[in-house]
Formats: structure tokens, sequence, C-alpha cells
């Protein structure tokens, strides 16, 4: 069975992932590799793909977007896996950042910190589409003050619907899983 | 002296765990709980019953029962393969311990060895329950057609060991030097608040444990090895901002305390207004400079307290305490002080069923792959590519 390999930026996305995967593919084999901020990831990505010389191995990079152009951000990291010879990676990028996945949600954040009045500030207008708000982060802290990013990934993980997400980012994310899983007979 | 590897089963987290081609400075890692210090205590536990005997040391771990790992009944056992020098033979030292009608005793003591990589290793050593056999003529080993006389003896009690309870083998070379191995071993796990007040006046040659005899140390340093004081003192004054001079000084009431000097302020410091790191940083060159070196020097998370930068140079310098004879241990949290050390010298301890499994990371295809094509040790720890290591 293919195993995944997942190259994320820091520990939030990491701890976030080790709940949701399962979720998504119960029987992914995957290894997640944290890094300790954007650059430190661009430039572990290409020693990563290089050094991985097990077979049937594939690599999945997340990234935030943070105030990147997304386009030209993909364009950048497919270029690396490329020279590296790695073509086949998947590249996904979170728009804005890991908050706007879990403003895509406000049931579980609703869930997650026991406040069932958050759940109705998803009929605003703001939250219809949280990959526009270039500031989920502080938008995250004014509906929940105690949130932090490993906690808040940590608690608000386990309660996330995977099929009502309204992060369009997430939701590509997921098919990127799902495909992966189908295609290596582990969904 | 070289410890070459080292097997441990049925002792404490220590089900069945193998370190394999142990280098002369090996760094260990892994999260809390997870056996760093036992494993350490693996040597305190043999020199008790070396020095006094089995049931002393059992009595140290709060009995057989629970000394011996969950779940199992024994025996416990060790087996370590040492080495005196480079081209000296390979010797394997086993010891067993269980419950004799209720009575913890030896129920196996070996020591054998062999010259070369071939022929049939001689065992000098066969004993069990307080008898067996030993080899009388050991300069004999090697030379041509030599063939071994053994003689039958009876030690005093079934919980001693026959390396101790036999005077004769004082003048076998690898019993003598493994024993100096296990008597001579030293822990360090330097306490700054025991290292910082003034200490009665003494003589110490080496620093203790906790590192309560700093000032002795400092003095006997100063006084029968200038020279080397001096090159650690200028290492203190390019490590730690403003120090100028240490001095162990002698106050009216007959105590040693240390002073510390900086260059903008006319009188000294006394240790218990000096920083933190300072201290520590100070009695790390004290115990790496030591003259005489411990066989076997295990040593805590020296990282604490530190400056980051620092580590660098003190991890050349633990490399060079065991390049000059010591073989060092460390285990460590940090991966600035991982950074340092090469994939060969680390071994990273994970927790399987409730038992210690360790590993060695130059073991991982992976690993090896990937320093190759440029990243650090201590980076991949972080980035949890050492398989299990991590809390989950």
């Amino acid at each position: 069975m293919t195993k995944l390999v997942l190259m994320v930026e820091e520990k939030s996305a990491s701890v976030f992932l080790e709940t949701v995967l399962p979720k998504i593919a119960p029987r992914l084999n995957y290894v997640l590799i944290t890094h300790e901020g954007k650059k430190d990831l661009e430039n572990s990505l290409p020693r990563k793909l290089r050094a991985w010389r097990e077979p049937n191995v594939s690599f999945l990079v997340l990234r935030d977007k943070d105030s990147e152009d997304c386009i030209q951000l993909k364009q950048r990291l497919l270029k690396i896996c490329r020279d590296t010879g790695r073509k086949d990676t998947i590249v996904r990028i979170a728009v804005h950042c890991l908050e706007s996945w879990l403003l895509g949600d406000l049931n579980a954040v609703a869930s997650a910190y026991n406040n069932p009045s958050t759940s109705t500030l998803s009929s605003r207008a703001k939250f219809r589409n949280p990959d526009n708000l270039a500031n989920a982060n502080d938008e995250i802290i004014k509906i929940v003050p105690e949130y932090q990013k490993v906690s808040g990934a940590r608690s608000i993980a386990p309660f996330m619907n995977l099929s009502a997400n309204r992060s369009y980012s997430f939701n590509i994310f997921v098919k990127a899983i799902q495909q992966f899983a189908v295609r290596n007979y582990c969904a | 002296m070289q410890v070459e590897s080292l097997t441990i089963k049925n002792f404490g987290p220590f089900k069945d765990a193998v370190m394999k081609d142990i280098p002369t400075m090996a760094v260990f890692v892994g999260a809390n709980g997870s056996g760093k210090s036992s494993l350490f205590s693996v040597f305190g536990f043999l020199r008790d019953c070396l020095v006094h005997n089995v049931k002393y040391a059992l009595i140290n771990k709060g009995g057989f029962n629970e000394a011996v790992s969950r779940g199992t009944i024994g025996p416990i056992s060790f087996e370590i393969k040492f080495r005196e020098g480079g081209a000296e033979p390979l010797a394997t030292y086993s010891l067993s311990i269980a419950l004799d009608n209720g009575v913890p005793a030896v129920v196996k003591e070996q020591l054998k060895y062999r010259r070369g990589q071939r022929g049939q290793p001689w065992k000098f050593l066969d004993f069990k329950l307080g008898e067996g056999e030993a080899v009388i003529n050991e300069d004999d080993y090697g030379k041509p057609a030599a063939q071994m006389k053994r003689d039958w003896h009876k030690l005093e009690s079934k919980d001693i060991l026959a390396i101790k309870g036999l005077g004769q083998f004082e003048k076998f070379k690898v019993v003598a030097s493994f024993r100096k191995l296990i008597e001579n071993w030293h822990v360090s796990d330097f306490h700054i608040s025991d290292a910082r007040p003034s200490q009665e006046a003494g003589v110490a040659e080496h620093l203790s444990t906790r590192g309560d005899n700093l000032p002795l140390v400092a003095r006997h340093m100063y006084e029968n090895y200038r020279p080397l004081f001096n090159k650690m003192l200028e290492k203190m004054k390019k490590r730690v901002p403003g120090i100028q001079n240490v001095q162990a000084v002698s106050t009216e009431d007959g105590r040693m305390v240390l002073k510390f000097h900086d260059g903008s302020f006319k009188n000294p410091f006394m240790a218990r207004y000096v920083s933190d790191g300072t201290i520590k940083m100070f009695a790390y060159l004290l115990l790496l400079h030591d003259p005489k070196p411990y066989p076997l020097l295990c040593v805590e998370e020296p990282e604490n307290q530190l400056y980051p930068q620092l580590l660098e140079e003190l991890t050349e310098e633990f490399r060079d305490y065991a390049r000059r004879g010591g073989q060092v241990f460390v285990s460590t949290h940090s991966p600035e002080f991982l950074n340092s050390i090469k994939l060969e010298e680390i071994y990273w301890l994970s927790k399987k069923a409730g038992y210690t499994e360790i590993k060695k990371a130059s073991e991982s295809e992976l690993l090896k792959n990937l320093v190759q094509e440029g990243d650090l040790p201590g980076t991949l720890w972080k980035q949890g590519l050492f398989e299990g290591v991590d809390p989950k």
C-alpha cells in the first residue's frame, strides 16, 4: 500500500491532520513531517523528496497561503517537486491558513468550546466563504478568545464535519486525500 | 576501555533491549518516561551488585519484584560486550539474577572472550548459584596449542559476583578493567542550587554527581593543573560575557566558595549571585577537563540553562573527553545539541506495549539519506522522523 508523506509547515497543522486524516481515509498509511514555519518547509522539501528512496511513497505538501498569491505559490512548490523528480507530488494550499478551515465549520468550533451561540454566526456573510477572510486567525480569536493554534486545532478537529465545510481550499484538500486513498486501495 | 554492546532483559522498562555498535560517545533522546534515566541506572545497579551484593542492589531498587520488568518473572539479565583497547579481544560479561527459593541469587555469571575473529572463545569464568569454574592460565590464552586449565570454586554466598569474590582475578587484565568500569562509572546530574553555596573545606578531585563540591574541585584543578585551569578560564571568558576570572576562595570559617570576577566591576561576585548558566558552564568545563576521565561518564540533559549557541562547542568537549579515554553517554531534549551530534552517535528510546525499545539512528536508511542531503539530526528528530519517539 502506497504511503503518503505529508509535509506541513507547523505543529498545529499536524495536530489537526492526525485527527482529520483517519476520518477522511481510515486505512490511509501516512507519515507527517512537521516544520518550523513555511520557510523551513520549503528548504526541507527538496531534501526530503531526494532522500526518500523507499518504494511506493507519494508526497503531499500543505502550506498556508497567507499573503502570497495562491497560483504563484503553488507553481513554485510544484517546480521544486518537478526539479527533484517527484512530479507526482500533491500540493495543497490552505487559504489563507488553517484557521480558515476551522471557521468553515462553526458547528465544530461551537462544540469544541461548548458555546452553542457560535454556530449561529454561520449565517453571517463573511463566514459563508471563510477562504476570503485575510485574517482568519483574528476572526477566530474574536469568537473564541481562548483559542491558541495548537490547543485550538486539537480541540476543534474531532468535531469537524468533513462534508459540510465552507472552506473551498479545505474541501479540495479532502478531495485530494480521498482520491489518493481510492487510487491506492486505502479508502 | 569501551562498551561495544549492551543487552538488558527483564530489568525495569527493558524487557528485551539491545544496543549494538556503541560509539565512544552515545547520545540518547526520548520522551519523558521513555527510560533514559533507567538506562543509566543499569550501571548503578551493576555497581551495587559488584561492590556490595545482588541482594543489596535489589533492595535499592525496591526489591526483586520491583526491579524486574512488569509482567515478567525474570531472570534479570545483562550482557555487556567490551574491549580494553582497539586491538584487544572483545570480551563478553553476562549476568543473570533470579529468585532461588525466594531469595535473590546469581543464576548465571560468565566472562568469555576470544582473540581475532575466529576460534572458540575461552570461557574464563562460568558460575551459577555461588559456585563454578574459573580459568587459571589466562596468560596462555592465544598461545599455540594452549589448553585451558580450570579450577572449581565456591563463593561465600549465592548473591555475590565471582569477579569480586575471587581474589585471584585481580591479576586478570580483562576482569580488572571491567571492574574498574563498573566501580568508577559516574553520572552527572548537575544541580545548580547544590553547587552555589560554600562548601566545607576539603579535597575533591572529581565533580560529584550533583556538583555540590564545585569549589573544591576548582581549587584542586587550580593548584595541581594550572595550565588546564587557565585553558578552562579562557573558554569561560569567551562563552560568558563579562567573566574575567573564577576563583575558589577560603572563607574565615574554613569553608570554600567560588568567586566570579566581572571585568566591569572591582569586587568579585559570590557564586550565589551569579547566573545559573554561568555556574553550569563552569561546572561542565571542570567536569570535561578532568585530567583523569571516568571510564564511563553519563550526563543527564546538559543543555539546561545554557545558551543554545554554546552547545555545539560543548558537544565537541564531550567528544574530546571520550577520545581521552572515558566513554560518554548523554541524554538530551535539545535539538540544538543533537544537531551537532553524528547520526551514528544517536539512539532513541520509545515505549512499545509498555516496554522500552532502543533504536540506533544510523540504522535507518531514510535518516542516513536525509543527513546526506543536508538535514541535521536534531531537525529530523523535531520533524518527527525518529519513528515512535514522540509522545502521542
